[in-house]
């Protein structure tokens, strides 16, 4: 793996929008691709929240809810106060009124309505110039909406939603269900004109897994009938409570498809890109490459087992599916377990349903999970291991002490959603609840199979025992929790359903905000963790270390690392797939190459000559501001370790180029060196190199102190002319002038012995060619942009306050600028060489020079580098006058910092306890889930559906709706309240 | 279930850590299966993370259990591996003779075990899919087995379908260059075919002479043998010393 990335670098933190986008699986405008008719960047619509109580109009019986109501163009979303019970995100093209109601004094309402009628009301309970505000900018965002003509796509969009089909009164789609009640029939698919009326996945052709009858589908599918009837659905699905607690029993086959959709926000991606997904395809039609390769591997390797994947039909959409993903984001391409993840969904959507959900899951549900480091998944576990040290501290220490690896069994949970490890139609019910809470119900699942299997887990010795007893455990996930149960109630529950109970219930405490703050606290650990390997594998990888040590190579690495992060090389070059093929082809893996921007970066770390250290005193601070020096010696450099001559550099040539030079004596510097300006390599230096070669030390030494390597050089320049014409063939051979140069300044001119003779005429370049230039590469830690200390996100976000770039630059102006002012700033150039200390001019050796020429050397191109030498910026920089008050600003944001600390501590401490009591908490009893129905199938169909519910209601958490009863009353009022005027 | 039929020689039984690794697809999972259920099926999922196995297998008079750790070939899983190799005695390293850049893949594997793991780990090369390279009327193999033939086909995209006469052209890697090249490295090495059995049970039985198993044996005393560990009846046993001789006739055809 010759590639080196840097990419976990530039990671950030989602930020207060970021996590709202996330709360309510509302794209950011970044990962929608280019949408149609998005707006022009730059007006950004305005965003705005306000408190607000919520009312369901219709046939409804819903309470109201007091929350927040947010405009996120262009979206209107709420949440309920408690953050869990009521939520929605409309799409505002879905709103086809808008009222102010008239009601009593001071209470200020709106009342929307949706274009399918529903009607929602909605009191804003903010103060009044703050209401007047969030109106005004609600009636700008749906103006734009309504200019960018999304209004008009809703109608042809609910066409391709089931549940449309759904809620029609007397929709053959759901008569057919209710005769049969299986679901099993793809006859209605297709409509009058032969095209699909709605999308819907391959079960409706293969049959869904799992046997209807069992997985009371008939009732399910009822009860959401009523539910969508009444509460939107699709685009403006609303969740209430109800909502939540259908998910929970399991989504019925036939609106699987689409609620996934829904609940995870992929259906707006759907909605706003109409099309997109052909064209990606069209785009890119034929197109090869690792990605496609790698997906064509597993094309039959994903879920084999259903019918559909035995055909092109399912082996079609796969491929299809996986490419696409892959054209959108080569950077993530493809990662087995996506095609697992791919092919499962696709059961129950279509193509461009699950096109947009996988983009949804890897981009912004499981960031980074598939990606090439895999840090997104490295991290969950990581994050998960620390929850089950919290939350199971027994089991946790039990692992340590026989030192069984927790993620060998989780990772492929979290991966692929626990598809690959439990029977699918357990899998899918998880999955049900993962798209409808998000990410955390992975945790809450993985700490609930921890936390039933206890007992068992506290026997095992290794590894492999952990694997068997948790395959064991998902094989018997449809027998009964409590087979020896005298209550036939009791001996009914499954034990899935006990996992899902003790997932919710038990592990309630796991939040999304929880999730965040682990993942916040461990992300630098892993990537370090995940930076040193791929050092480590990079080192392992390079042909040769050449003389070096493996620290040393180390050191050069990260010399180049950081060299990357700052001027980044273009993207690793994958060899054509064609020299791949071919059975004696130079095999190549994609390797990062560097060009000569970055090269400069990487040369400065290591070779003194090649940055301007600039040694600032000002009284208050010293400090070494290091710019990156060009020269054309250092390009010369460059293009001389271009071993394969590609204009480019890996890390192997950088290790190769290196060894030329660091440890080479005396004869062989100086071999060197004239190699390196010996373009055409004939063994001769022209006239102009060797002037040039007298430029690049001249470059060397412009930070040397004293004089001695001027008149060093300017002796080299004489010497070498006098010898090289003198042993010019005299091929006139007539008079005694001296023989002027009858040779072209691009001729061969001086060998090497000859160039031998000059340099050791002269005892400064011989001592600095001796040890000075192999001394003047050094390979010393880099001070990398070093990532905040791991475990501590206070002291972490305290340290990129202080140290961000920018604020470091601030600081020094200001005490350059203070300095300035107090005369005490000074800014002196480090030497590269740094040998003399004093001014005084070391004899030249017996020089074989007149003295007349020596004076002659010319002094006049070496002025400017010495005036160089007194140089005092002292005139710079001008200070800007804000600069006091943003340095003001920055003191204060870090005690805000530290202000917060205490109520970090503090919430850590609440959920610790939480936890320690709900851990004394009997375990999982009986009579938890004791109004369980017994599973007669004969009963009557309202007895079903009341079985249904039963289970649901197991999970029913206390909703607090957040209103007093006079707000109830006046919630009823505004939904029969007229509009003003 | 477990050990009761094994009864004294549990005493014998030495756990080997095993891990196979490789390039995607070419053929670990299946090696493993076909060595601990002796099957072949068409269509193996891709592994993902990890999968882990056991066999017990008999070698003169000593009993090994073999704990298999079957892992993703993908390269972006790579920075995974470390988690299944930590402390493992012995290592297969597989690659597809029909592709080239398997080998190099596998070599990078051997290179990075020779310097990461367990300084003493047995490290065997297997190049697999030999069938695939061998005029395919050949000897045993059933009218069954060339169906299967064409389903592989599919699964091992870029290739044609074996006809008799080409059936060497899709071969990618020399067996001699392979070889020379583990000679070189010190690797033990094979060639395997999961779908035919060839060369698989040889692959574990070479492991475990090579194993200095009175070493681990000393070492982990403790850990064969004890009630938690979950074992497999005596009849799936594996018997090296018949299974090589079984070994030897499909080379032999
Ligand atoms: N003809 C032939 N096909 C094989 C052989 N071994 C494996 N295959 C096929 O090659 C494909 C990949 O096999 P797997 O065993 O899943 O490969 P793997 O190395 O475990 O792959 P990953 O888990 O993705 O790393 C499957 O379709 C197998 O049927 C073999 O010996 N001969
Ligand atoms: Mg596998």
């Amino acid at each position: 793996m010759a590639t080196i990335s840097t990419h976990l670098r530039n990671f950030k933190e989602p930020d207060k929008d970021e996590q709202a986008l996330l709360f309510f699986s509302i794209p950011s405008t970044a990962t929608g691709g280019p949408a149609k008719g998005a707006p022009a960047p730059g007006d950004d619509p305005e965003k705005m929240d306000i408190n607000a109580v919520l009312s369901l109009g219709g046939q409804s019986q819903e309470d109201p809810y007091a929350g927040k109501l947010h405009l996120i163009p262009p979206y209107l979303a709420f949440v309920s106060l408690d953050r869990k019970s009521v939520k929605f995100s409309l799409p505002l093209c879905t709103i086809r009124r808008v009222e102010r109601l008239n009601a009593r004094a001071g209470i200020y309402a709106l009342s929307f309505s949706l274009w399918h009628g529903m009607k929602i009301v909605v009191q804003l309970t903010s103060l009044r110039p703050t209401a007047d505000l969030f109106c005004e900018l609600l009636s700008k965002a749906l103006k734009a909406e309504l200019q960018a003509g999304r209004m008009k796509a809703v109608k042809p969009f609910s066409k391709t939603c089931y549940s449309e089909n759904l809620v029609l009164e007397s929709s053959p789609v759901a008569d057919n269900e209710r005769e049969d009640g299986s679901l099993i029939d793809g006859g209605e698919k297709v409509g009058v004109g032969g095209a699909p009326v709605f999308h819907g996945g391959l079960g409706l052709k293969f049959k869904f897994p799992g046997d209807p009858k069992k997985l009371r589908e008939a009732s399910k599918t009822k009860l959401w009938t009523t539910y969508l009837r009444v509460h939107g659905r699709h685009l403006t699905l609303l969740r209430y409570p109800q909502c939540t607690r259908l998910v929970q029993v399991g989504l019925p086959n036939r609106l699987r498809g689409e609620m996934w959709e829904t609940l995870s926000g992929s259906i707006y991606l759907r909605f706003m890109n109409p099309g997109y997904y052909e064209q990606i395809l069209a785009d890119n039609k034929g197109r090869n490459n690792t990605s496609t390769e790698e997906i064509e591997k597993d094309l039959h390797r994903s879920l084999p087992e259903y019918s559909a994947y035995q055909s092109e039909d399912g082996i079609g959409a796969l491929r299809r599916v996986l490419q696409a993903y892959s054209f959108k984001n080569p950077e993530t391409g493809y990662c087995q377990a996506m095609n697992i993840l791919a092919a499962a969904i696709l059961i129950y959507m279509s193509e461009e349903q699950a096109f947009w959900l996988l983009e949804v899951v890897c981009d912004r549900l499981l960031p980074g999970y598939y990606s090439t480091t895999m840090h997104g998944t490295l991290l969950d576990q990581r994050v998960f291991e620390s929850l089950v040290a919290r939350c199971l501290p027994i089991i946790h220490d039990y692992f340590q002490e026989v030192d069984v690896q927790l993620s060998v069994a989780s990772l492929p949970w979290f991966l692929s959603l626990y598809i690959n490890s439990m029977p699918m139609v357990f899998a899918f019910r998880i999955v049900d609840c993962f798209f409808a809470m998000g990410p955390r119900v992975l945790f809450q699942v993985g700490l609930a199979i921890l936390k039933i299997n206890g007992e068992k887990l506290l026997q095992i010795q290794d590894d492999g025992g952990f694997i068997h007893l948790m395959r064991d455990y998902f094989s018997s996930l449809g027998e009964s929790a409590h087979p020896d149960s005298p209550d036939p109630r009791a001996r009914a529950i499954t034990r899935f359903q006990e996992l899902l109970l003790v997932s919710f219930r038990e592990f309630a405490v796991i939040t999304d905000e929880t999730i965040f703050a682990e993942r916040r606290k461990y992300r630098n650990e892993i990537v370090t963790s995940i930076e040193s390997f791929s050092k480590r594998s990079s080192i392992r990888n390079l042909k040769t270390l050449q003389r070096f040590t493996k620290d040393q190579v180390g050191l050069v690495y990260d010399a180049l690392f950081k060299a990357v992060c700052i001027e980044p090389p273009p993207a690793p070059v994958q060899p054509p797939i064609a020299l791949l093929t071919t059975k004696d082809a130079v095999e190549e893996r994609p390797e990062t190459r560097i060009e000569l921007r970055t090269f400069r970066l990487f040369l400065s770390e290591i070779v003194t000559w090649a940055r301007d250290d600039k040694i600032v005193t000002n009284g208050f601070q010293q400090r070494v501001d290091r710019e990156v020096a060009e020269h054309e010696l250092i390009d010369r450099l460059f293009y001389f370790w271009d071993f394969s001559f590609r204009g480019s550099l890996s890390f192997q040539d950088l290790v190769t180029g290196l060894d030329g030079v660091m440890f080479n004596d005396l004869m062989e510097n100086i071999e060197w060196f004239f190699n390196l300006h010996d373009k055409n390599k004939d063994g001769f230096l022209t006239k102009d190199e060797v002037l040039t070669l007298s430029e690049s030390m001249l470059f060397i030494f412009r930070f040397e102190v004293g004089d001695a390597y001027l008149g060093a050089i300017s002796r080299f320049m004489s010497n070498a002319f006098e010898y090289g014409d003198a042993l010019l063939p005299q091929s006139e051979g007539e008079d005694g002038e001296l023989p002027s140069p009858k040779i072209e300044s691009n001729q061969p001119y001086l060998n090497l012995a000859t160039f031998r003779m000059v340099v050791l005429a002269d005892e400064v370049l011989e001592s600095f060619f001796e040890t000075d230039l192999s001394a003047s590469f050094r390979l010393e830690p880099v001070p990398l942009m070093e990532l905040p200390t791991a475990n501590s996100g206070l002291l972490g976000g305290l340290w990129s306050t202080l140290a961000s770039d920018d604020n470091k630059k601030l600081f020094h102006k200001f005490s350059d600028e203070v300095g300035k002012t107090i005369g005490r700033h000074q800014v002196i150039h480090r030497p590269s060489i740094g040998r003399y200390r004093s001014i005084e001019e070391p004899r030249a050796r017996e020089s074989l020079l007149t003295p007349s020429m020596r004076r002659s050397a010319s002094k006049s191109s070496l002025t400017q580098d010495e005036s160089s030498l007194k140089t005092s910026s002292a005139s710079t920089t001008s200070l800007p006058s804000t600069t006091t008050a943003v340095s003001l600003d920055t003191t204060s944001s870090i005690s805000q910092d530290s202000i917060a600390s205490p109520a970090e501590y503090n919430s850590l401490s609440l959920v610790q306890a939480a936890n320690a009591a709900l851990m004394e908490r009997t375990p999982f009893a009986i009579d938890d889930a004791g109004d369980e129905d017994d599973e007669d199938e004969e009963d009557e169909e309202e007895e079903v559906n009341d079985g249904v519910l039963d289970e649901v209601d197991a999970f029913l958490e206390a909703h607090d709706p957040g209103v007093s009863d006079a707000d109830r009353e006046l919630s009823k009022d505004l939904i029969n309240a007229e509009p003003v005027k | 279930m477990a050990d009761a039929a094994s009864g004294s020689a549990a005493d014998k039984s030495v756990q080997v850590k095993l891990v196979l690794l490789g390039e995607a697809a070419v053929g670990k999972s299946s090696v493993v299966l076909r060595f601990v259920s002796n099957e072949f099926q068409a269509n193996k999922e891709p592994t993902i993370g990890a999968a882990f196995l056991t066999q017990k297998c008999r070698l003169e008079d000593r009993v090994l259990r073999y704990e298999i750790w079957d892992t993703a070939g993908q390269e972006r899983f790579h920075s995974l591996a470390p988690m299944y190799y930590r402390n493992a005695q012995a290592a297969v390293v597989v690659y597809d003779v029909t592709k080239a850049t398997s080998l190099e893949k596998a070599k990078t594997w051997v290179k990075e075990l020779q310097r990461q793991a367990n300084p003493n780990i047995v490290i065997a090369l297997a190049g697999n899919k030999v069938d695939l390279v061998q005029p395919s009327p050949a000897a045993g193999s059933s009218a069954s087995e060339s169906e299967d033939e064409a389903d592989d086909a599919t699964a091992t995209p870029g290739e044609a379908p074996a006809e008799a006469s080409d059936a060497e052209n899709l071969r990618q890697v020399p067996r001699e260059e392979a070889q020379a090249y583990a000679e070189e490295a010190g690797l033990l090495f094979f060639e395997t075919s999961a779908k035919t059995g060839e060369g698989v049970v040889e692959v574990f039985t070479e492991i475990a002479k090579k194993i200095p198993l009175e070493h681990i044996l000393a070492s982990s005393r403790g850990a064969a043998g004890r009630p938690g560990a979950a074992g497999r009846s005596a009849s799936q046993d594996v018997s090296l010393d018949e299974n090589q001789s079984k070994g030897k006739d499909a080379c032999n055809c």
